[in-house]
């Protein structure tokens, strides 16, 4: 699995496009499920934030669908900067996103982190 | 050679831009300036233009004041194009585009934030003219896009069109730095 991360409007999807061969994508911006027979599935913090809501813990829910995402492209925005927010359940989503992300960045091949467009690969 | 820096709040990218644009100034012995943006409206304002300038004071700058209409100063006679230019900052164009400020528009004394939705694609292209027709400006814009986002919808319109404008300059510039607490990662 390859993970690209990256901070809101940085050109996540573009860079995955420009440098690997996607055909298909599942976008879960708007909360939906993870399709893991597209290529690719961006926006997971949107999927990760109606777990938070559904009280579902999202590192849970990728464990248990290990096999099915082993040969995908991850994508999702890092929301781990940035003061602690005052409302409850952003505060979990923002904690639930990053325990996500940090699991994922262990389990994949490789980690991307895109600026201003830019990837680097940082394992 | 064009430059972007980008980075957090009080991260040492202005000192790290000055520098960039004072050592091609040396190398290239050509005029170097500094594009004002800010436009004050408190005496927190005033103070920080205050310190900007005393950080500036002996590096040889020429401040030209340009908080609006960027690529009017590439029709300016007085203005050598061939020159050296530190821009700080690309945020605060956006801003001052986007919601601009318009006095006595109900035909009293009071300012009115006005809000063009066509500022977005007009600085984004300004930028990069501006780095095209100078090739020696270093730009300095703001990393505002790592936290949870929760912002109202024009404050969240600014960010996407800031970080368009920030992307379209990555791609045109030959150096693409972030800055830490004054260290860089090179990313171009």
């Amino acid at each position: 699995m390859k993970l690209i991360f990256g901070g809101a409007y940085q050109g996540k999807l573009d860079y995955a496009r420009n440098n690997y061969d996607i055909q298909t994508i599942c976008d879960c911006s708007g909360g939906a499920e993870p399709d893991f027979s597209k290529d690719a599935i961006c926006g997971i913090e949107g999927f990760v934030l109606a777990c938070a809501k559904a009280g579902i813990e999202a590192r849970e829910y990728f464990e248990k669908a290990r096999d099915q995402w082993q040969d995908k492209i991850l994508i999702m925005t890092d929301t781990s900067q940035g003061v602690v927010p005052i409302d409850k359940d952003v505060r979990a989503f923002r904690e639930m996103n990053g325990r996500l992300m940090l699991y994922l960045a262990g389990e994949a091949d490789s980690v991307e982190r895109v600026f201003c467009g830019i990837g680097k690969r940082l394992k | 050679m064009n430059i972007f820096i980008s980075g957090g709040c009080k991260n040492g990218k202005s000192y790290y831009a000055q520098r960039a644009a004072r050592d091609q100034t040396l190398k290239l012995g050509k005029p170097l300036y500094y594009i004002a943006t800010m436009i004050p409206r408190d005496e927190e304002d005033r103070a920080r233009i205050r310190r900007h300038l005393s950080e500036r004071e002996g590096w040889g700058f020429e401040t030209l004041e340009q908080p609006l209409n960027l690529t009017a100063l590439l029709d300016d006679p007085a203005v050598d194009r061939s020159g050296v230019f530190l821009l700080d900052s690309v945020t605060a164009i956006m801003e001052n585009e986007m919601f601009r400020r318009v006095d006595g528009l109900k035909g009293n004394s009071e300012t009115e934030i006005v809000y063009d939705d066509t500022a977005a694609d007009r600085v984004r292209r300004d930028m990069e003219a501006f780095a095209k027709a100078t090739g020696n400006t270093v730009f300095v814009s703001d990393g505002i896009y790592g936290d949870m986002g929760e912002y109202s919808q024009s404050t969240e319109d600014y960010r996407k069109a800031l970080a368009a404008a920030d992307r379209a300059l990555a791609a045109v510039c030959d150096r693409v730095v972030e800055i830490t607490y004054g260290i860089e990662e090179i990313w171009k």
